[in-house]
């Protein structure tokens, strides 16, 4: 119930006219993606699971948000600054929500993660006041935290998203903690079908690779009946 | 005995992730020149070690294949000293490896033997330990001879060099995810021109290219150099093609004829660059694969290496960081060759030297100061006697140069060939990692 109330807050149409911005891509991207549905994309690894905390404090499966619509899922924090990290994934969201919303066979289908790793600063409330930059437009985009660090870690471990710490050479943190922007793309069952990063990030693409797994979808059930 | 540990682990780990709000998220470019483009992490600065993926040698050592760690940094007390080996038990032909994209694993295959062992060199970057080993790649694939460790997002591309029904060169592409798991294959073209052969993969992500490369598969790669050259039919199964894939799709696209078995394949790294270098072993050239004017891709020959009529048969390659510069080590006569590729069309030899009896490997930090060279091409086609030297030497080099810096001799040391390199920092450490080794204590 507190879910479907979270999920309720978020699909509300308020949004028709959300700006498709126009991200700088950290590559450019020089080539026509191939057309939806024209290639495979393989099952590489099952999502991890475990509680995470949404933006009332509520503590709720990760399971709740990646299973039952077609799920891209990135790692934030929102105090980065870098470009070409968290604000260029967060741009791209947008661009991607945004075309999703304008999909009447997508806009039920999608919906967007964003799963904070830094679990000191990005308390739920940080998470809420972020979340308001992305008012609903229809398609789902859950803004998510832990509550500590022991508890963010099988999740990191279980997509295989890096953090690095540089250290001095009597192994002491001497900087910035480092991480290589990652987007996952899940499908209905919550299996990883492909991970973006800074080098491979365009929305034409992530586009394209929903329709595919969306005609793999109705493919499916199809064959089934 | 582990709670002083496991508190100063957790203080750490707690500590930086309160640092968190300084987090940068860093360029997934190419690492140290050569590496996938999305590889993160990279050593702009001074590398620390330089791991040697060495071929063991029966009676020298303990006649394994090791992972042999050197101390690189001249800031060091044992610069140019061996700081670890691993040993992963047995002769397997050890050849090539590569990083996972968080550079927290290193895959390293055998030619002969067909498998797959993983480091973790994140934990402990001084110290890397064997993690996993994988042996059914032939069993689940076909292919045979992982040579080619490619990174991609969350997996790995693995490029087979024969297979396991004829042991011929034709083959094909594994794909693995970072836990090991199988996840696809992909065999390389046979049809439309294309020989299947395998060797280097290579991939462009702003084209939304993947080239791949062609060498010969294990009936030649085992066999005795002096026998093979002399059997004219056996010289006939050398690859002669690369092949551009649409990344995306994982389709070839086009087959471009590259005869003379073209193996490393560089791309340019220099923003708005689209071309890609190799060189063909077996003709001694250097070829540039580019779109043409139309958008279609092409190869042609640019340059020569030495006299190919003296089949100095030119080995690894290495680009530096703005695509203006390539190292070429020709293995016959030992020769470490720079050219100028300020043209790409007309690269220029501008500088050559004599570094070893044998040369094969050549590595270089990012910044092109220091440059390794590794002496073993394949423990059979390695030379014999007083030629049979085996070694990694450091050189620095100003742009007129190669000076040597500091030299391992791998016989000596008794860790056997020296074969791939890949080089490694301490300042970059895994920072989940203790924390992740806390929940599960």
């Amino acid at each position: 119930m507190l879910l479907a109330a979270a999920v309720a807050a978020a699909e509300v149409v308020v949004d028709a006219h959300e700006p498709d911005d126009t991200v700088p891509a950290a590559v450019t991207m020089d080539f026509v993606p191939p057309p939806a549905g024209s290639y495979a994309l393989h099952a590489i690894m099952p999502a991890p699971d475990g509680p995470v905390l949404d933006p009332d404090g509520r503590r709720l499966p990760l399971s709740r948000f990646t299973a039952g619509k077609i799920t891209l899922l990135g790692f934030v924090y929102t105090s980065c600054a870098d470009a070409r990290g968290c604000p260029l994934a967060y741009q791209v969201f947008r661009t991607v929500r945004h075309r999703a919303a304008e999909d009447a066979e997508l806009r039920d289908h999608v919906r967007l993660v964003s799963l904070s790793f830094d679990p000191a600063r990005d308390r739920p409330a940080v998470m809420r006041h972020y979340a308001a930059g992305a008012p609903p437009n229809g398609v789902e985009w859950a803004f998510l935290t832990t509550d500590r660090p022991r508890t963010l870690v099988p999740l990191l471990d279980g997509f295989g998203q890096d953090v690095r710490i540089e250290v001095d050479a009597h192994d002491r943190p001497t900087g910035p903690f480092a991480h290589v922007l990652k987007v996952f793309l899940l499908d209905e069952r919550a299996i990883v079908r492909e991970i973006y990063t800074t080098a491979y990030l365009f929305p034409e693409v992530i586009m394209n690779d929903i329709k595919t797994l969306r005609l793999e979808h109705r493919l499916q059930r199809k064959v089934v009946r | 005995m582990h709670g002083n540990r496991l508190r100063a682990a957790r203080a750490g780990v707690i500590a930086g992730l309160l640092a968190l709000a300084g987090v940068a998220a860093l360029p997934a470019t190419a690492d140290e020149t050569c590496n996938s483009p999305y590889m993160g992490n990279l050593i702009k600065g001074q590398e620390d070690y330089l791991y040697v993926w060495a071929l063991g040698v029966k009676g020298t050592g303990d006649g394994s294949d090791k992972l042999v760690t050197i101390d690189v940094n001249p800031a060091s007390s044992r610069y140019g000293k061996v700081l670890n080996k691993v040993s992963v038990r047995g002769q397997g032909e050890a050849h090539h490896m590569g990083f996972t994209d968080d550079r927290r694993y290193l895959w390293a295959g055998g030619l002969d033997s067909s498998r797959i062992s993983i480091f973790d060199v994140g934990s402990d970057p001084a110290r890397p330990k064997l993690v996993r080993t994988m042996s059914d790649m032939p069993a689940k694939t076909g292919y045979v001879g992982p040579h080619t460790f490619y990174a991609m997002p969350g997996r790995m591309i693995v490029q087979g060099l024969s297979n396991t029904t004829d042991g011929g060169g034709v083959t094909g592409m594994a794909l693995y995810s970072n836990k090991g798991e199988l996840i696809a294959k992909y065999p390389m073209p046979t049809t439309g021109g294309g020989d299947g052969y395998g060797y280097d993969v290579a991939i462009n992500p702003q084209q939304n290219v993947l080239l791949t490369s062609s060498f010969t598969g294990r009936k030649n790669y085992m066999r005795a150099l002096g026998d093979l050259i002399k059997d004219a039919e056996a010289m006939k199964r050398f690859g002669s093609t690369m092949v551009v894939w649409d990344l995306k799709a994982m389709k070839p696209k086009k087959i471009l004829s590259v005869p003379g078995a073209p193996l490393e394949i560089r791309w340019s790294l220099k923003d708005g660059d689209s071309w890609a270098i190799t060189a063909s072993a077996l003709t001694s050239k250097l070829w540039l694969v580019k779109p043409d004017a139309s958008g279609e891709w092409q190869a042609k020959e640019v340059a020569v290496i030495g006299d190919p009529a003296k089949v100095p048969l030119p080995v690894d390659i290495s680009i530096n960081k703005d695509g203006t510069g390539l190292w070429v080590n020709t293995f016959m006569d030992g020769k470490t060759r720079y050219f100028d590729l300020s043209n790409p069309e007309q690269p220029k030899q501008t500088y050559e030297r004599v570094t070893g009896k044998q040369v094969n490997m050549i590595s270089q930090s990012w910044d092109g100061t220091r440059v390794y060279i590794a002496s073993s091409l394949l423990a059979n086609w390695d030379k014999g006697g007083a030629d049979d030297e085996q070694f990694v030497r450091g050189f620095s080099w100003d742009g007129k140069e190669l000076k040597p810096a500091f030299e391992v001799d791998f016989y000596k040391e008794k860790l056997g060939r020296a074969h791939h390199m890949k080089l490694g920092s301490k300042a970059m450490k895994t920072a989940y990692g203790l924390e992740r080794s806390a929940t599960l204590r």
